[in-house]
Parts: C-alpha cells; sequence; structure tokens
C-alpha cells in the first residue's frame, strides 16, 4: 500500500530513505504506522491549507486597501490642485528654507522679488506714490496681499494702520517706498513702524526712500533707508537684499476644528492677508450668520447678482452684510466678477457662494457696462423661473430689513407697468433730510445701488438694444436715458436699505465720496412695516399726494430756503414750498436749492412730476416747481415761487462733478 | 527519538495553525460583513425579498435624502414602468401594509434618480453623510453650460452626476437643472481620467450617455416596497420622453466666432424682426404642442441656430418641419384660432404638403411637411406661377433637444448634414440672396401638378 501511495510531502519524511526500515517493521507497526503517517498526512494537508487561507486574506486586504486608496483619491488630487496655487518651491523641500528677497525703493520705480520672481513692481508715471506693503506667507512664500498707502495724501496713514493690524503674527511684511510717502505719515503710524522693529520707519523724512523687510511681531530681516538731501530732491534709490527663512507650515496655520466652515476658512486664510479677525487662531469671526427668516418671504426665490470687480476688502464687507440681512438665501446669491481675479474669487468661496469670473472684453465704463450685461444675463439664465432679480454692488452695505423691504413692496413691480424697478436708495436721502424708515416714495430718476430689476423688462426692452462696448456708455445712465425709462418710475423709502461704502472706485474718491456719500441714512432697524404700501401704484400715489398737499402748511417765502430757519421748529408737521420750475427740465432753481441743503445737486433726483419730498427738522419737506408741476395748483395765488440764482460758472460745482 | 520530535513539532504546528485558522476565519468573516453587510446573505442565494441588496441600498438613500433635504424624486426606467403598471395598486397599498417587496428588490445594477438642483438648499454637507452612511460616492462636475451662451463668462462647475455605491448595488443620481424654456437638463457622463474605470459598470446607466432635456415633471409621493418616494405624476409620459430625450448644445464658441467676423445687425428693424420671429416661434410651439405635434425648426431657422444661436435677422420668416405621419387634419384651424391665419396651402398630404400662415408684422411661419424614404427624407415645394413641384432630399435623420430663444425645440441631431443637404458646405457664410428653387444644393424638379388640381394643390390666401 505505501509503495504505490506516494508521499504528499516527501521532504519531512524522507519516506524513499528509509525504505529497509520500513520493511522491517512492516507488519509489525502496520496499524499504528498508518493511523500516525495518516495524522502526519492530515496535519501537512491542514497546514497547506492555512496557507492557502493565508495568502488569500493578505490579497483581499491588499485589494480592499488599494480600493480604499481609490476612493480617497479625487480628495487628494483637490489638495493638491490648491498646493499647486503655491509657488513650487515649497514642495520637495526641506521644512527650514529660505527666501531671496529683494526690494528696492526710488523716486520713480519701486519692485519686489521673492526668489527671483518679481511680484510687485511699479514704474508708472504720477501712480503708486506712497508706500507699498507686500505681505508674504510665512510657511510658503505666497504673496497673501499686496496694497499701496499714499501717506503723501491726508488718512492713508490710518488705513495702513488698519491694514497692517490685521496682519497675522508671523507674517512676513516687505514696504517700500516711492516718490513720497512720509507728508502725512502721523505718529500713531509711526510708532506702529517702530513697533516692527523699523529703525528708519519711524524717522522716515520728505522724499526718503526706504525698503523693509520684517517679520510682524518678530525680528526685522532687513532695511535700507536713504536720507533725501534736499527738499527739492529725493533721497538715493536703495536695492535691499535679504534671506527670509522659512517657518514650518504647522507654526502658519490655526488649529480650528475640522468642520465644513473651518475647511473654507481654512483654505482662505492661507492664501489671503487683510481681513481681520476672520483669519485670528483664538477667536475667529463667523462666516456663516443665521439671520431670522423672514415670515411669509416673497423675495426667497428671487436671484442676488452681486456685481463686481478687484475690490475684494470691499466685496467681503459687503457679503457679509449681505449675509446678515433677514431673509436672505444665500443659494440664490451669484457674484460677477469683472475679470479673472483671483482673491474676489477667494473671498466668494470662503462665504461657500456661487462665484462667476468674466473675463474683460472692453475698456472703463463700457466694460463695466457689458459686465452688467453679462451679470444679468447669466442671473436669468441661471434662474430660469425668476420674475425678478436683485442688483448689488461691491461697495454696498446692506440693512438688516432689505429684503423685508423688497418682500413687502415687490408685488408692486408686477402689479403696476408703470413702475421701472424699486431701488432700497435714496439719493435725497441724508441723515438731514430722511427720517422715516416706513414711507415710500416714487420717483422718475433710477437711483441704482441695490435694485430689484424685472425680467421682462430686461429680456424684451433692455437686453436687445443694451449699448455695445465701443458705445462706452455708463449701463446706469443709459438706463435712466427717456427711451429706455419711457417715463416709468421707481419705488423707493425715505431711509435707504442700502449704504455706499466705496471710495475708491471708477468714478469715485475721497473727497467725493464724502461731499455726497458719507452723510447718507442708513436703515439699522430690523423688520420695519412698511406704511399703507398699495398707495405707491399710479393711481393711488397721486390721491396720496393731493391729500398730503392739501395738508401741508405754506412756509414763508419771504425767508431764505437756504437757511435753517426756513423751516419753523416743530416736528411731525407736513410744509409746502413753491420753486421756480418753467418747463419739465428747468432745475435751475431746485439745483441751487439742493446745493444749500447739502444733498445731491450733481444732476436731478429724486422728483415725481415737479415734487420733491424730504425731512427738515423732522417735518416731511415738500418742494413744488411752479409752473411745470401739475401740483402747482395748489399754490396759493399770493405766493410767488421762489428763484435762486445760479452762481457764476467757476465757483460753482466742485472739481469731482462725475455721475454714479 | 528523531521520529517523536518530528511528531511533536508536527502536532505543535498544526495546533498552532489550526489556531491560527480559526482566528483568520473569524477575522474574514467579520471583514467581510463590515466591508458588504449584504455579502453573506447574498452569498445564500439570490433571494429577493426585503433584504436584498437593492431595497437595501436605495432605502438608505432614501433616508438620506430626506433627513438631508436632498430634493430628489425617483427617474429609473425600470421601476417606474413597474410602477406605471400597477399605478392604482401602489396607491391603494397603505404606508407599511406591503409584504412582499415588488419593485424595488428587481435585479438591477443601478436606481436612478434625479435631483432638482434648484430646490437644493444644503449642497455641502450631504457627500460626507453619505460616505459615513456607507456609500461610496463619486461626483461628476463640469462647466455651466447655461453660461456658454454669454462671452466670457466662467464660473463655478457645477454637479451633473453623483453615483452613490452601496455594495454591489449604486445609486445613479442625475441632477436636474433648470434651463430657460421651463425644462429640465441633465449633462453628460463623461468619465475623466482620474476616474476609476470600473467603480460601476457605467455601460449599463440609463442616463447620461447623452445630455438630456425634459419637461419640468409634476410630482407625486408614493409608497413603494414601505418606502416613500416621488414620482412623476406622469410616469407614462416621463418613461416615453426617455429614449428622446437627447440634448445637443447651441455651438456658442462658433457662433461668436461667426458675430466676429460679420458682425451682429443691431439695427432697429433687426432687433423688431427678432423679437416678432422670436414671438411666432412661440406661439406655433404653444400651439403644435397642445396637438401633440412633434415639429423641429428647418431651414434658415435651423441655419440661424446651428450658425449663430439666433434668429437671422433678414430672413423673413420662420421655418419648421413636422413629419407627415404627425399631420393632424386640425393644424390648420389650430393656428387660425391661436390668431395665425392660412396664408398658402401646397401640395397634399400625400404629397409635397406645405402650409403658410401669416404672422403678426409681416412674418410668415412656413410648416414642410417631411416624407420618410428607405434611404432619405424629403419636403416638397410647388411654384404656385407654374404649378412646377420641386423636391429637397435630406438624408435620414432623427430628432434632438435643444433651446433656442429661450424655448425647447427639436432640432435634427446630424444637424451638420442635414444643413450641408440645404446649404451646401458653404453654409457659414452669410447670403442675403436666395432662391429657394435654384439656391439649395439638395433641390430636384419634381414634375408640375396637374392642372386639374391645381385648385386643391395651390391654396392662397
Amino acid at each position: 500500500m505505501d509503495d504505490w501511495k506516494p508521499s504528499p510531502l516527501p521532504k519531512p519524511f524522507g519516506a524513499r530513505k528509509k525504505r529497509s526500515w520500513y520493511l522491517t517493521w512492516k507488519y509489525k507497526l502496520t496499524n499504528q504506522r498508518a493511523l500516525r503517517r495518516c495524522c502526519q498526512t492530515g496535519a501537512v494537508l491542514f497546514l497547506l491549507v492555512t496557507v492557502i487561507v493565508n495568502i488569500k486574506l493578505i490579497l483581499d486586504t491588499r485589494r480592499a486597501i488599494s480600493e480604499a486608496n481609490e476612493d480617497a483619491e479625487p480628495e487628494q488630487d483637490y489638495d493638491e490642485a490648491l498646493g499647486r496655487l503655491e509657488p513650487p518651491r515649497r514642495r520637495g523641500s526641506g521644512p527650514r528654507r529660505v527666501l531671496d528677497v529683494e526690494v528696492y525703493s526710488s523716486r520713480s520705480k519701486v519692485y519686489v522679488a521673492v526668489d527671483g520672481t518679481t511680484v510687485l513692481e511699479d514704474e508708472a508715471r504720477e501712480q503708486g506714490r506712497g508706500i507699498h506693503v507686500i505681505v508674504l506667507n510665512q510657511a510658503t512664500g505666497h504673496v497673501m496681499a499686496k496694497r499701496v498707502f499714499d501717506t503723501y495724501s491726508p488718512h492713508e496713514d490710518e488705513a495702513m494702520v488698519l491694514f497692517l493690524n490685521m496682519v497675522a503674527p508671523g507674517r512676513v511684511l516687505i514696504c517700500t517706498v516711492k516718490d513720497e510717502g512720509s507728508f502725512h505719515l502721523k505718529d500713531t503710524a509711526k510708532a506702529l513702524l517702530r513697533s516692527l522693529g523699523s529703525q528708519a520707519g519711524p524717522a522716515l523724512g520728505w522724499r526718503d526712500t526706504w525698503a523693509f523687510v520684517g517679520r510682524k511681531g518678530g525680528p526685522v530681516l532687513g532695511e535700507k533707508h536713504s536720507k533725501s538731501p534736499a527738499l527739492s530732491s529725493w533721497g538715493d534709490p536703495v536695492l535691499l537684499k535679504t534671506d527670509v527663512p522659512l517657518s514650518s507650515a504647522e507654526e502658519a496655520e490655526c488649529h480650528w476644528a475640522d468642520t465644513e466652515l473651518n475647511r473654507r476658512r481654512r483654505r482662505f486664510c492661507s492664501k489671503v492677508e487683510g481681513y481681520g479677525s476672520v483669519c485670528s487662531c483664538k477667536d475667529p469671526t463667523p462666516i456663516e450668520f443665521s439671520p431670522d427668516p423672514l415670515p411669509d418671504n416673497k423675495v426667497l426665490n428671487v436671484p442676488v447678482a452681486v456685481i463686481a470687480g478687484n475690490r475684494p476688502n470691499y466685496l467681503y464687507r459687503m457679503l457679509r452684510s449681505l449675509l446678515s440681512a433677514q431673509g436672505v438665501s444665500p443659494q440664490m446669491i451669484t457674484v460677477f466678477i469683472d475679470g479673472y481675479y483671483e482673491e474676489p474669487m477667494d473671498v466668494v468661496a470662503l462665504f461657500g457662494l456661487r462665484g462667476i469670473q468674466h473675463t474683460p472684453i472692453s475698456i472703463k465704463n463700457a466694460r463695466v457696462s457689458q459686465h452688467y450685461k453679462a451679470s444679468l444675463t447669466a442671473t436669468f439664465n441661471l434662474f430660469p423661473e425668476a420674475k425678478f432679480a436683485v442688483v448689488l454692488e461691491e461697495d454696498l452695505d446692506i440693512a438688516v430689513d432689505f429684503f423685508s423691504f423688497l418682500s413687502q413692496s415687490i408685488h408692486l413691480l408686477e402689479e403696476d407697468d408703470s413702475l421701472y424697478c424699486i431701488s432700497a436708495w435714496n439719493d435725497q436721502g441724508y441723515e438731514h433730510t430722511a427720517e422715516d424708515p416706513a414711507l415710500l416714495y416714487r420717483v422718475e430718476t433710477m437711483p441704482g445701488l441695490g435694485w430689484v430689476l424685472r425680467k421682462s423688462l430686461y429680456k424684451e426692452e433692455l437686453e436687445p438694444k443694451w449699448p455695445t462696448p465701443e458705445k462706452l456708455w455708463d449701463w446706469d445712465m443709459w438706463m435712466r436715458m427717456p427711451e429706455q425709462r419711457r417715463g416709468r418710475e421707481c419705488i423707493i423709502p425715505d431711509v435707504s436699505r442700502s449704504y455706499h461704502f466705496g471710495i475708491v472706485g471708477l468714478n469715485m474718491n475721497g473727497y467725493f465720496h464724502e461731499a455726497y456719500f458719507k452723510k447718507h441714512k442708513f436703515n439699522t432697524v430690523p423688520g420695519v412695516q412698511l406704511r399703507n404700501v398699495d398707495s405707491l401704484k399710479k393711481e393711488a400715489y397721486e390721491v396720496e399726494v393731493h391729500r398730503l398737499l392739501s395738508e401741508a402748511e405754506v412756509l414763508d417765502h419771504s425767508k431764505n430756503p437756504c437757511e435753517d430757519s426756513f423751516l419753523p421748529d416743530t416736528e411731525g408737521h407736513t410744509y409746502v414750498a413753491f420753486i421756480r420750475m418753467e418747463k419739465d427740465d428747468d432745475f435751475t432753481t431746485w439745483t441751487q436749492l439742493a446745493k444749500c441743503l447739502h444733498i445731491w445737486d450733481l444732476d436731478v433726483r429724486g422728483n415725481h412730476r415737479g415734487l420733491w419730498r424730504l425731512f427738515r427738522k423732522k417735518n416731511h419737506f415738500l418742494v413744488v416747481g411752479v409752473p411745470a408741476s401739475p401740483y402747482s395748483v395748489k399754490k396759493p395765488p399770493s405766493i410767488t415761487p421762489i428763484f435762486l440764482e445760479p452762481p457764476p460758472k467757476e465757483e460753482g460745482a466742485p472739481g469731482a462733478a462725475e455721475q454714479t | 527519538m528523531n521520529r517523536i520530535n518530528k511528531n511533536v513539532i508536527l502536532a505543535l504546528l498544526t495546533l498552532t495553525s489550526s489556531a491560527f485558522l480559526l482566528f483568520q476565519l473569524y477575522y474574514y468573516k467579520h471583514y467581510l460583513s463590515a466591508k458588504n453587510g449584504a455579502g453573506l446573505s447574498k452569498s445564500k442565494g439570490s433571494r429577493i425579498g426585503f433584504d436584498s441588496i437593492q431595497w437595501r441600498a436605495v432605502k438608505k438613500f432614501i433616508m438620506l435624502t430626506s433627513s438631508q433635504n436632498v430634493p430628489v424624486f425617483l427617474i429609473d426606467p425600470l421601476i417606474l414602468e413597474l410602477i406605471n403598471k400597477n399605478l392604482e395598486q401602489v396607491k391603494n397599498t397603505s404606508h407599511g401594509s406591503t409584504s412582499e417587496c415588488n419593485f424595488f428588490c428587481v435585479p438591477r445594477d443601478f436606481t436612478a434618480f434625479a435631483l432638482q438642483y434648484h430646490l437644493w438648499k444644503n449642497e455641502e454637507g450631504w457627500f460626507r453623510i453619505a460616505e459615513n452612511m456607507g456609500f461610496q460616492c463619486l461626483k461628476i462636475e463640469s462647466k455651466d453650460p447655461r453660461l456658454d451662451g454669454i462671452d466670457s463668462l466662467s464660473g463655478t462647475e457645477i454637479p451633473l452626476h453623483y453615483i452613490c455605491k452601496l455594495a454591489t448595488h449604486a445609486i445613479h443620481v442625475v441632477v436636474f437643472h433648470e434651463r430657460s424654456g421651463n425644462y429640465l437638463w441633465h449633462g453628460h457622463l463623461r468619465l475623466k481620467g482620474n476616474i476609476d474605470k470600473k467603480f460601476v459598470p457605467f455601460r449599463k446607466l440609463q442616463f447620461g450617455r447623452y445630455p438630456g432635456a425634459f419637461d419640468r415633471p409634476e410630482l407625486q409621493q408614493i409608497t413603494v416596497d414601505g418606502l416613500e418616494v416621488l414620482i412623476p405624476k406622469d410616469p407614462m409620459h416621463f418613461l416615453e420622453e426617455i429614449p428622446h430625450s437627447r440634448f445637443i448644445e447651441c455651438r456658442y464658441k462658433e457662433a461668436r466666432a461667426f458675430f466676429q467676423q460679420y458682425l451682429d445687425d443691431s439695427t432697429v428693424e433687426a432687433v423688431a424682426f427678432r423679437k416678432s420671429a422670436k414671438e411666432l416661434l412661440q406661439l406655433a410651439a404653444k400651439t403644435l404642442k397642445k396637438l401633440g405635434v412633434r415639429f423641429w425648426l428647418s431651414s434658415g431657422t435651423c441655419l440661424g441656430w446651428y450658425r449663430q444661436c439666433s434668429i437671422i435677422p433678414y430672413s423673413k420668416d420662420v421655418d419648421l418641419g413636422i413629419f407627415i405621419q404627425d399631420y393632424r387634419s386640425n393644424i390648420i384651424s389650430a393656428f387660425q384660432d391661436a390668431g395665425l391665419p392660412l396664408k398658402h396651402k401646397f401640395g397634399k398630404v400625400e404629397d409635397s404638403l406645405e402650409l403658410s400662415f401669416q404672422g403678426k408684422d409681416d412674418v410668415k411661419l412656413d410648416i414642410f411637411f417631411f416624407y420618410e424614404e428607405t434611404d432619405h427624407m424629403w419636403n416638397g415645394g410647388t411654384q404656385a406661377k407654374t404649378g412646377k413641384k420641386f423636391k429637397y432630399l435630406f438624408p435620414r435623420f432623427t430628432l434632438c433637444w435643444t433651446e433656442f430663444v429661450d424655448m425647447k425645440v427639436h432640432v435634427p441631431c446630424e444637424t451638420i448634414e442635414y444643413i450641408e443637404a440645404n446649404y451646401g458646405k458653404t453654409w457659414q457664410i452669410p447670403v442675403k440672396t436666395w432662391d429657394w428653387k435654384r439656391s439649395p444644393p439638395n433641390v430636384q424638379p419634381n414634375g408640375v401638378w396637374p392642372i386639374s388640381e391645381w385648385d386643391e394643390v395651390i391654396q392662397l390666401y
């Protein structure tokens, strides 16, 4: 039996070798041996099975692991994609690396190069005067912010202080002066520069050149300075070359809890700088606001288009206020960025909103106008069911009851064909001329600055004949033209639901902003119940105006309307004054009156059939243009309309007589 | 001595290995059940009941969508078909009383749901929760075609498809996006380089081979196999739409290039014509839809769509095609009721039928009826003065959806062949003088109508 049955595994037995031994003991031990062999064979088989199962298990586990890896792959890719945005030197190199930074300061040119890559270069004439500041990420060398503060001009140093204070500790700061940076560099700013460790900064003099590299809250890494020898000349150009040691990524990041929101925050904060406490490690400001929902919100499904350019800090402020407004629905918001700019897109992503970039095709005003067109078309494409769209700009604060205001009034746009828009902005609503947040007006002008557009108006009238790029028109001026407006009016609140904070802009500068926008009244009361909204409809409004005029007390027309005493020191009265207005387009007296009332006087705004409504000393103040206005019939025969002479040309209008 | 040692060692080895084997078996079983709970029950035989992996996957998915407020409805053709057949019975069965799993337990690889993107409020956390529930999910994104028509906009990508796998069964979530023209659109499922091609048998997917367009369905809630799902109120209509849902996008990039070369006509007349032509097309589409008659953009209107994504301002009419088998005798009266009086009628139903209606502002609506042959299709033309007949030949084509002037309309899927048949290879060059008897390369003389028939086949109003 043994002879013909080959041993399954010869090695441990060595069966053939012991053949003689087998034969000798064959009969004696047959039973015992057979049993033993059986056991042995069984054991070996068993071992074999174990080995096979083992191998299978290893294979299975390995496959499972590789599958799990594949699943995780998309996420890895995404992280890599993010990583790619940063300078490549970070990858594959040791944790302690050194950046080679060059900073140049001179009268007509500044530049900053990091590891041979120019990150700032400004040699344009008559531009970029002042202190240029660049913030680098201390772990990656990535440029996180780039600013210029024209500290030759007033108040710019305050902006610089504000900015430098917002920069997180540890970041690399680079400063360089172009032309002149000391004239309005006040003590606070100098003290701040001193606290950064700068020697020359606090002592910066007229037309000095200065280059500085330092770590916020840490050591100075290099500084060069050259004094101007005389009032009429500049300091010698200085070139500062220095090495900046990089710290580890660990140190550069905060340890926020791992949530979806913080993931957005981390992505944002590792890329940009200058947004204050949103990137604070200890107590970051929230990026999700859960304002109270509006009961019966009629504008919940109205898309909101935010028109933006490359002013990411403005956009940040604007979106914060928008997302804090009651009744906002974030998924209806789309931010349209005019240009292929990264930082505004980062801001949009921080808030988890939809952002769309628009590559420029035209110049200046026409470009803005083409951007508007593309944005509006896209809005109605993305929300084909929408009947309206809310149009906002990046330099607006949005009132807490913005959507409540629209929710209460939007039905007017549906029911009254004589309406062109609803706007949150009252051109004449200044601190001293607006009073009643529940009051609405009808006006013949289109104020913009936060308004509702009807889809049918856009699709059927505006879009087909929108000014083409070569026309170089302002979109809002075009919309105000009689061919477009066709006698229709806009609804506005007495107290604006938006606030125009933009100082830098295409048609905007500090002086202009201070004169015309800073003192604008802005509603901060939540949930204002609008009064008598249906009286804003075409016919009802006439009834309302007639009622108002009938009960209004006629002011003493012998007094100077520019004097404060023109209105009595009462409260809650309604007064009316009559001014001369020969034809529908004669605004001579009105413009002078607007000028001395310190309200908008650059063109005519806020009128309704020759009637202006505003508040003075908490009294409702009506101004009627006689005889052009149909309300002239309310003028008592004894009253002679006020006439104000326009001043001779030069003295009149301020330098920045441009429109917004 | 030697032998005893050997035996002892062997015995020891056997003992340890058996212990080891036991441990492994235990681990293996544990691992398997953790990975796919269904693995074991499935191996017991393909029992069709409530513990089938299909049913469990759908149940989990429905739990997920209802807890996360994901607005989905069922569009799986196989299951909708079954539900449709038993609609009354399904509606009468109250919640929880089902004893048998009749629908969701049917063996299949996928269950398809549609996600109404515009109703979706919290997109962000969903994915992670799905993965925590045991789904392995794949997301397919692409750029938003609704921005394509507007030059130089680039935005956040939109999700087109999600495929979430639970063991052997996968839920295919087709993302439906709202488009101008009151319809829902879904995108093409394109596998990019980094996607595991073996994640699921992609070839067996019912949606995503092409982009698709659907009428916005009304929905109803039903309870099937103990699960509450939304389905289209008219499942039959939806099922009929599926095979013909293929959508083609207008060639916006080429249209922009065209306008760069030839400049758009934005004179007052052109704007006015475009407006009335658009209104006429909308009116015609509405009227034909009411009759249930399929139509497509033909001739100049089709060329305008294909070449410049808009109405050609000097074309002076709107051209539609209809298959003669879709002809209804009440077409003429329906158009008349809609305020479009018949202008002329050439030919007859059996041969070369062509209708022309008078729209507002001197814009004409021409309807050409197409006749199918084995290897081509054709429509006829008639010269009113002479009674001459013409035949315009086209290669055979099928119909696809597209979006044109804020409407979902049909065009021939094989558009380029259609247009080249009609306008030749030089269709890209605008031609303002066009003689429909001579200019088209596909025109053939087709004899003359017998004078006796003229009264019938040449009717002018």
